[in-house]
């Protein structure tokens, strides 16, 4: 399923290769296609983490009634022909983080009170997974935003807590991902890693030396340094390869920025069709989206509404009856977004032939419970995808919570990592 | 060898059969066989533990210390278990004898082989401090791009957790490159600094704040002026910044909050001089203004200049000063990024709360009869950023001296590199060690790169060499051994990279002579510097680094919410003492017992102590009979160890035993789930341990550290003291309003029962009594800082090979009653230390 946005296709095939820059280096092993050695391949795991820093209306998004009969609430039944490929829970939380709208940045981390001096954020979910899995792809993680304030909001966080930045444009994005580089700059990227590999030869020959004079337990010691340089060469070689690698090809039409934030559920839209195509192309296994509503003024809700009021003091309804009727027709338009992703992705075919829905996680959840009164707690949360045992509302406590890093262990388990823990999880979301 | 050998033979032939009980070494299979494979095969394994499956390799560093447990169980009479074993004195000496003997011999080999300890990384903070002080740049920041680094047992100066691994050698890559690229002269002198003043309207972002009028608000001779977006969007800049306004704040800086000069920014990131003027006030009804009757406390907080809503990086910065109920001038270096501002931030005032009660609104808390205290602002300047006077900056003329970075030659850059790496490297480096780096610099410079980019990717590489990046041991008749005992000095005491002094007592080999080295100890901890140490010491040791984890549960304690103020004095409180017991040399008692504590005013209301004044810590006598003497009853220390809404005897004593008292416990067994507490209020953590430890194989081990936790049930989850527990349903019902207005209830139920027994078996009635005991064996005190300052100094634990050694220090300082300097005295001088020349 193609958007608006991306109209007819236009058959392209571009290889530009033989840049006539090389490393000099041998082609890593793991540089050859996963498919390479089997015949029928087993389709990755992938997933999409997206989180609306503003949240839904709570009445109308979580089921009356819990287990695998529950009523479709009426934000869900916008998804009803997906009942079967997804899950929605309620009474999940992050323990400790609280603090209003700043806890936006702890929605992948579950870093506690972020508001408090000296806050330091933890590693997002997303960036977990990428080093547990390492660089399947040419993009460790895509980490998006729509209408974000780059330089402060992010869903994505270094172990050490640094903001790693969202990227907003689609049309940079598809640059990124389909089209190839020009010489130039190519050449300038390949330079700049020559440049560190050259100091890592020299770091390697010092430390030989060192090591020569020195016992045999701090020679072993130091190997790992050496294995350190080695690895990071190698890294600067995998950079360097996909640097020079064809990028793949597609259908698709690159898309054109849209400026204007009013402009809030295109832009959506455009994003989640390059997530698709990311998905798709198998240019990364793990995409973050965060909808920065809070950066959001005035916007139109459909072609003939636009709201009353920016999207934060709208979420700040004060059971005004029109606001709140303004809001539940902006949480559904977004379901309707959501629902056509997952018919994209039903309609994608995996490299088994197969739904990549099947294949891809597709997270959807905000860090506030109700804007209203930002309150951080009971947070709407609805997984879809993926191939897990789905159409079931599961139920927790709304009072005393569960971490809602439980779920995040059983999606890094379904990715193939072997952990039992993340972040403030308790355990595991059991049934799914 | 043989003998090893020739035991585990027989050994492992002993879980299935009888033994051959020939050798010295089938005497102890014998011992082994009767004492210990009861409940040790491989069958039973208790406690986890399969004495079959021990090899008896003393080599192996990891069995050698499985068999220093056994030795330390059997010496110690815990094993095997004197209720079930008919165990003769003798039988248990003549057994530890000789496994001493052996595994002293096997360390001791290790020790001559390989050194005490493995070469160790720094850590980021050491990487980021030396950078600093090479580089001449103070406010250079380059930790963030470093990984944190891993810790043990919260150290983080340990040989073995200190790893490199591509991301770390990657980042202290791109840290290097940053840190040499602020370095470096641009081409322009630096704009000049700039200075603002404000006044009026303009000391605040806005007209208001959250909390509404009583949060905030413009006054003119002690009365609210109010002034609407209106008014202000007519006026002048003049008619903005009429100074005869002040602006009164009454809140504390604690979301949601913005609060900073109008429209300040700092277009380059540095240090800035902030003046202003103000004083303390009350806001009485009708919004008017009164002298306040004791100091408020202020401090600045950088942040972006976004709304309530900051994210991200938000911190203090510029110290506490006291705002004085008359008007003072105050002056103070605050440090911001690029792009941020500051807020006003007072200290220990309310926080304003969400009212969703007809509409959506911030109220704040109602008046008291003294009314609302706070600060006024008279005026504010701010100058920056400061730069260095001269041109080029010091930073540039260590990296470039006086050759141009456009035009130098080969020489130049050989010269230039060889001086840079004089001062860089921590040890001497030979000609031949310099030879990668300047073929790196020569190679570059042929490939056509600039000479400054030459250069800094020489100066690049070596930062991130063996030669800047790691500590080695001080060996025996290794010629460098001198500069290692300057550079476990420096980092040791001050975190960072030898002064010229050191190196220049290093270059002439004097830093083994006993007068020197003591001399050289007591400067660095009379330095100012010595604060690092302090600091890092404080976070590693005592687990401060813990102490802002957990939030106190709002419901149970309503009094502590959003109580930063709190929270930063219980840490200067802890950081003042320690650095007491070092400059002072007090004694090692001080640690479970003393007269005298440091506090401010909101530590001295937190601790029911007469008032003091201020926020600086202050040093006062204790009552008698007060609890809180001591740093195992500071609030810091009481707070890490509870989680915020409940304490637990066991997490405390565990705590306690391992890194005050030297005993750490074993590891909890697996398959026990922990206690959940009954937060309800129904039934005591005592009656639910006592349910807890009903079987006898759990008792064991509880008996051992629950105690001491025990005793500690008195203070509460922020070290306040309590005589009776809190909880959510039963017992005497407690209302009011929480110092954001929030109306709450709670219960006070059963009393604290803090009474028990040592394992020692002496009975105690509650901490008074346990503080008294535990004084009275101050070596035991003294021993255990030792391994902890060992740890911290050296980077490797007490082995083996060691325990000789940390007796003898503590003979040495038994005289004088164990007192903390003579104890780091006595540890400088050691073999540990600063190596020797013993051989085994």
């Amino acid at each position: 399923m193609i958007s608006s946005h991306i109209a007819t296709a236009i058959p392209r095939r571009r290889f530009l290769r033989g840049l006539g820059v090389t490393l000099g280096l041998p082609m890593l092993e793991c540089m050859a296609p996963a498919f390479a050695k089997g015949s029928q391949p087993k389709p990755p795991k992938r997933m999409l983490l997206i989180s609306n820093n503003l949240g839904v209306l709570p009445q109308h998004f979580f089921p009356k009634d819990k287990g695998p009969g529950y009523t479709l609430s009426p934000y869900l039944k916008e998804l009803a022909v997906f009942k079967n490929d997804f899950t929605v829970c309620s009474g999940l939380s992050h323990p400790a983080v609280t603090g209003g709208h700043s806890t936006e940045n702890c929605f992948l981390t579950a870093a506690r009170d972020p508001t408090r001096s000296g806050f330091r954020n933890s590693i997002s979910l997303d960036q977990y997974a990428a080093e547990a899995i390492g660089q399947q792809s040419r993009f460790p993680t895509l980490n998006l935003g729509v209408n974000i304030d780059k330089a402060n909001r992010s869903l994505s966080w270094t172990r050490d807590g640094v903001l790693l930045p969202a990227e907003d444009s689609p049309a940079a994005l598809f640059r990124k991902m389909f089209l190839q580089g020009d010489a130039k700059q190519t050449a300038l990227s390949l330079k700049r890693l020559q440049e560190r590999g050259s100091v890592l030869d020299v770091l390697s020959e010092d430390m030989s030396d060192f090591q020569r004079g020195l016992g045999a337990s701090d020679r072993s010691r130091l190997d790992q340094y050496l294995t350190s340089v080695r690895e990071l060469e190698q890294r600067l070689v995998i950079a360097g390869e996909w640097e020079q690698k064809p990028k793949p090809a597609t259908n698709a039409t690159p898309p054109q920025d849209i400026a204007d934030k009013a402009r809030f559920f295109p832009k959506i839209q455009l994003m989640l069709d390059m997530a698709r195509l990311a998905f798709e192309s198998d240019s990364t296994r793990i995409i973050t989206l965060m909808v920065d509503g809070f950066a959001t003024p005035v916007f139109e809700i459909d072609e003939r509404q636009r709201t009353r009021d920016g999207y934060h003091n709208l979420s700040h309804h004060g059971q005004s009856k029109d606001k709140l009727a303004e809001l539940k027709k902006v949480d559904l338009q977004q379901m309707r977004h959501l629902r056509d992703l997952l018919s994209a992705l039903a309609a994608t075919p995996a490299a088994d032939g197969s739904r990549l829905l099947d294949h891809a996680m597709v997270l959807y959840g905000s860090n506030l419970g109700d804007a209203n009164v930002h309150n951080c707690t009971n947070l709407p949360v609805l997984l879809a995808g993926g191939g897990f045992q789905h159409g079931q509302h599961f139920a927790f406590d709304t009072l005393h919570n569960k971490p809602l890093c439980n779920l995040f262990v059983t999606m890094l388990q379904h990715l193939g990592i072997e952990t039992d823990r993340f972040a403030s999880s308790t355990g595991t979301l059991s049934g799914l | 060898m043989w003998i090893d050998r020739s035991f585990l033979t027989l050994f492992m032939f002993v879980a299935l059969t009888q033994l051959r009980a020939e050798t010295v070494t089938a005497a102890r299979a014998l011992f082994i066989e009767k004492h210990c494979i009861d409940c040790h095969d491989d069958s039973t394994a208790k406690g986890e533990f399969d004495i079959t499956a021990l090899d008896f390799d003393l080599s192996d560093g990891a069995n050698r210390s499985r068999w220093m447990q056994v030795f330390d169980l059997v010496e110690k009479g815990e094993m095997p278990p004197p209720e079930k074993s008919k165990l003769s004195k003798n039988e248990r000496h003549v057994f530890t004898q000789k496994l001493g003997s052996e595994l002293l011999a096997a360390a001791k080999a290790e020790l001559a082989k390989a050194g005490r300890g493995p070469v160790r990384r720094l850590t980021r903070v050491e990487f980021e401090n030396n950078l600093r002080v090479l580089l001449k740049l103070p406010s250079l920041d380059i930790r963030d791009k470093l990984p944190e680094d891993r810790d043990s047992h919260g150290f983080t100066k340990v040989s073995a957790m200190l790893d490199v691994s591509r991301v770390q050698l990657d980042a202290y890559l791109d840290a290097a490159e940053a840190a040499l690229r602020s370095a470096m002269a641009s081409e322009q002198p630096p704009p000049l600094p700039v200075s603002r003043r404000f006044t009026g309207i303009d000391l605040f972002p806005g007209l208001d704040t959250f909390g509404g009028r009583e949060a905030m608000f413009f006054a003119r001779d002690n009365r609210m002026v109010p002034v609407t977006n209106e008014e202000l969007k007519k006026m002048t800049p003049e008619q903005r910044s009429d100074s005869t306004l002040e602006l009164a704040l009454f809140r504390s800086a604690t979301w949601p909050y913005f609060g900073y000069p109008r429209g300040f920014v700092a277009k380059v990131g540095g240090a800035f001089r902030v003046r202003f003027s103000g004083r303390a006030v009350r806001q009485v009804q009708g919004f008017r203004l009164v002298p306040a009757y004791e100091p408020v406390a202020m401090s600045f907080r950088a942040r972006q200049p976004s709304g309530a809503d900051v994210s991200g990086d938000v911190r203090e910065t510029g110290g506490w000063m006291d705002l004085q109920p008359e008007v003072r001038e105050f002056e103070t270096t605050i440090h911001l990024k690029a792009g941020e501002t500051f807020e006003y931030s007072p200290l220990g005032l309310p926080v304003p709360f969400i009212r969703t009660d007809g509409g959506f609104y911030y109220d704040y808390p109602p008046m008291p009869p003294e009314g609302h205290r706070g600060v006024a602002i008279q005026w504010l300047e701010v100058t920056g950023p400061i730069v260095d006077t001269q041109w080029p900056p010091p930073s540039h003329r260590i990296l470039f001296d006086e050759v141009s970075h456009v035009m130098g030659t080969e020489a130049d850059a050989v010269r230039l590199f060889q001086r840079f790496a004089t001062r860089a490297a921590l040890r001497p480096m030979s000609e031949q060690a310099h030879e990668p780096f300047l073929q790196l610099i020569r190679a570059k410079l042929a490939a056509g790169m600039t000479f400054a980019d030459a250069m800094l990717a020489g100066y690049q590489a070596l930062l991130c060499s063996s030669h800047c990046l790691y500590l080695t041991e001080p060996r025996s008749g290794s010629a460098d051994a001198h500069y290692a005992i300057a550079a476990r000095l420096s980092h040791g005491f001050w975190n960072q990279r030898p002064d010229d002094e050191l190196t220049l007592l290093a270059k002439g080999g004097r830093l083994r002579d006993a007068a020197t080295l003591k001399a050289q100890t007591n400067r660095l901890i009379a330095d100012p510097r010595f604060a690092q140490f302090v600091e890092t010491f404080a976070d590693e040791w005592l687990d401060l680094r813990k102490l802002r984890r957990d939030i106190p549960d709002e419901r149970l304690y309503p009094e502590y919410r959003k109580d930063d103020y709190l929270v930063d004095s219980m840490a200067h409180e802890t950081q003042a003492f320690l650095q007491a017991m070092v400059r002072e040399n007090l004694p090692a008692t001080t640690l479970v017992t003393a007269d005298f504590t440091f506090v401010n005013d909101r530590l001295a209301r937190h601790y029911d102590l007469p008032r003091v004044a201020g926020s600086a810590m202050q040093r006062i006598s204790l009552p008698r009979g007060s609890p809180f003497g001591g740093l195992i009853t500071q609030a810091a220390l009481m707070k890490h160890t509870s989680n915020g809404t409940t304490t637990s005897p066991v997490l405390r004593g565990v705590w306690i035993m391992e890194k005050l008292l030297g005993q750490p416990p074993p590891p909890p067994p697996k398959s026990v789930p922990a206690v959940e507490p009954d937060i309800r209020g129904a039934v005591t953590i005592r009656d639910l341990l006592a349910k807890h430890t009903e079987s006898k194989s759990c008792a064991g081990c509880h008996a051992k550290f629950d105690p001491v936790g025990f005793a500690l049930e008195n203070f509460d989850v922020m070290g306040a003291w309590r005589d009776r527990y809190r909880g959510m349903e039963k017992g005497e019902q407690i209302t009011g309003f929480d110092p954001a207005g929030h109306p709450y209830t709670y219960f006070v139920g059963a009393a604290v029962d803090a009474s028990g027994q040592l394992p020692g078996g002496q009975t105690f009635r509650d901490i008074h009594d346990v503080k008294r005991l535990l004084a009275t064996n101050p070596r035991q005190l003294a021993k255990n800082l030792l391994h902890h300052l060992i740890l911290h100094a050296t980077g490797t634990p007490v082995g083996f090979a060691d325990r000789a050694e940390v007796e003898s220090m503590l003979d040495t300082c038994a005289a004088g009653g164990f007192r903390v300097r003579d104890l780091v005295h006595a540890l400088v001088q050691s073999r540990i230390f600063i190596g020797s020349s013993f051989l085994p």
